[in-house]
């Protein structure tokens, strides 16, 4: 079967050239915005996701991780009595101020428990021991401090909230939202950094479930016993924590916009040069009518021309994606992209083109095959 | 028994409030292996009547056969059919396909007609051969005289087993010498394949070839 539409499609390289041009760089402008958003919402709820927690208790109306409020610390025990709680714990999530070498002073989120060894955090440790919080005035700083803090080394000492902490290990991956680096220490430590607002006080309670344990009807019994507070799911609460910045801070409607102006131009691309390319080739397209072909040959002709702009369009757009990804990672931004994503990028881009080629549907349709006879 | 057959055939157009009478019972009838070139001056309704006889317009009135059976003008739906299995067409540009070879410019037209894969590429190999064209059958259109351009959409028309080939001012954007050589080729192949051929044409050395030579005018043949 000769393959009429690739032909007509690589017959003129240089629009072929444009027309995939236009797909690639669309694809590749809703995987970088999509992905970076991604990547910036995933730092919203890492801790969340990453801390081996089956419920957070919080105090009420929390937004988000970050933006924590403080209730009485004796509220654990009330949780430790819950049926089907196998494990209850106090964490404060606080911002500490850390003043540097330089004089400048910066924020950290500090992350605080008194027995780090049951909760995966910190989740990626490059060196120390999370144990070893608990015997004094020590923290772990996370790698991306340094870009924000300037260099440090292990051994090193810092000033958190007018306090030396000495610097006992390093961590990756740990970094909130608000892009302040975190910082891990001693629950006790970190009460002692703020009295005023931390003394006998804690911002969250960590909950872990006893096997075969019903989180809900666990979650409505905490809720029961702390009426003052709330109790999340930890899929509830990453969500809660993501959508606070995608709702109140326009990220998410810019995100929108961006994706929507870069599906735009990709259609219009495809729209405009597979239109052209139909009326360049009109007089063929007539003669395939002339000859006894119908109208669903030609829209197959353009349908295919349209599916091979899309896959080639989408094989190049990831590519370059995935050129800009190690770019972005060295000036600290993270793509973030997963293989379902990239399946409804390829479905939505493939989708586009094949509406896109439909302009040229009406075209064709309307065609006389007796063009074929004027000169 | 004729293989094509017009009668009374007219075609009256709208041109705003007006009616314009294009061809006003034209009759004309082929038989296989038979060449009849139709003259006629511009406007005379030679393309309109060829369009008809083409199965790519149905006339106003008048009756249109193909081997017996009429063409139904209530039928729009079944004229590409048509056209596919009983009627091969030479243009006068040749309307290849810049992008196909030689070969696939045949083998493409035998697609549409469903014969598919070594099928197709023996008869395109086949009526190239016929035409004299083996040696160019992977060249493009671009890299093809006009000579050969017009003997290719001859095997092209041939292809397949399409009892009718109507052309289209065949010589038209040939050189003399060219000229003659494509119409004598065609004229042997199609008494050998006993093709019925109707030739739109202006061209005098047409009638050499003919075994009949019909005249339009105003919309009527007199042959």
């Amino acid at each position: 079967m000769v393959d009429l539409a690739r032909k007509i499609l690589f017959h003129d390289k240089v629009r072929f050239l444009i027309t995939v041009s236009g797909v690639a760089f669309a694809v590749t402008l809703v995987f970088v915005q999509v992905g970076l958003f991604e990547g910036l919402l995933a730092n919203a709820s890492v801790t969340i996701e990453k801390i081996d927690a089956d419920l957070w208790v919080s105090a009420r109306n929390t937004p988000n991780v970050d933006f924590s409020n403080t209730f009485s610390e004796t509220m654990v025990q009330r949780v430790r009595s819950v049926p089907g709680v196998a494990r209850a714990d106090n964490l404060i999530v606080w911002f500490g101020r850390v003043a540097l070498p330089s004089g400048a002073t910066e924020n950290a989120v500090l992350y605080a428990l008194e027995d780090f060894t049951h909760w995966n955090l910190p989740w990626r440790i490059s060196t120390g021991d999370a144990r070893d919080l608990r015997r004094g005035k020590y923290v772990i700083l996370d790698d991306s401090a340094t870009k924000r803090f300037g260099p440090f080394a292990v051994g090193d000492y810092r000033e958190f909230n007018g306090q030396r902490l000495k610097i006992i290990g390093r961590t990756a991956e740990a970094r909130s939202f608000t892009t302040n680096p975190i910082a891990f220490l001693d629950y006790r430590v970190a009460q002692s950094l703020d009295r005023q607002s931390l003394h006998n006080r804690t911002t969250y309670i960590l909950v872990k479930l006893a096997p075969g344990a019903d989180a809900p009807a666990v979650a409505a019994a905490i809720q029961h016993r702390l009426p003052y507070n709330n109790v999340w799911t930890r899929d509830a609460w990453a969500v809660r924590s993501r959508s606070y910045w995608t709702d109140n801070t326009g990220l998410g409607l810019n995100m929108v916009m961006t994706v929507f102006l870069g599906c735009l131009v990709g259609v219009v691309v495809v729209a405009q040069t597979l239109y052209t390319s139909t009326m360049e080739h009109i007089k063929e397209f007539a003669t395939v009518k002339a000859i006894g072909g119908g109208n669903a040959q030609i829209y197959a002709i353009i349908a295919k021309q349209a599916v091979i702009a899309a896959v080639v369009g989408f094989a190049l757009g990831a590519l370059m994606t995935s050129g800009l990804r190690p770019i972005m990672a060295g000036i600290d931004l993270k793509l973030s992209l997963t293989p379902s994503f990239a399946f409804v990028v390829f479905a939505g881009t493939l989708g586009l083109c094949l509406a896109a080629s439909a302009i040229s549907f009406r075209r064709v349709a309307s065609l006389d095959p007796a063009l074929v006879f004027r000169g | 028994m004729n293989v094509l057959e017009a009668a009374d055939v007219v075609k009256t157009f709208r041109e705003g409030t007006e009616s314009v009478s294009v061809l006003r019972g034209a009759s004309l009838s082929l038989a296989r292996g038979e060449i009849v070139a139709l003259e006629g001056p511009s406007g005379s309704g030679k393309t309109t009547f060829l369009t008809i006889l083409g199965c790519m317009l149905t006339p106003t009135s008048g009756r249109v056969a193909i081997e017996g059976r009429a063409v139904d003008p209530n039928r729009p739906d079944r004229l590409p059919w048509l056209r596919r299995t009983s009627i091969g067409f030479v243009f006068q540009q040749f309307n290849l396909f810049p992008a196909l070879t030689a070969a696939e410019n045949v083998e493409y037209t035998l697609n549409l007609k469903g014969l598919k894969g070594k099928s197709a590429r023996i008869e395109a190999a086949r009526v190239l051969e016929a035409v004299g064209l083996t040696d160019r059958a992977h060249f493009l259109p671009r890299d093809l005289s006009g000579g050969q351009k017009q003997r290719v959409a001859i095997a092209r028309a041939l292809a397949g087993s399409a009892p009718i080939i109507l052309a289209d001012e065949p010589t038209a954007n040939l050189d003399s010498q060219v000229g003659s050589q494509v119409l004598e080729l065609f004229r042997d192949l199609a008494k050998r394949e006993n093709r019925a051929l109707l030739i739109v044409t202006h061209d005098p050395k047409v009638r050499g070839v003919a075994d009949r030579v019909a005249h339009i005018a105003d919309g009527v043949i007199q042959n």
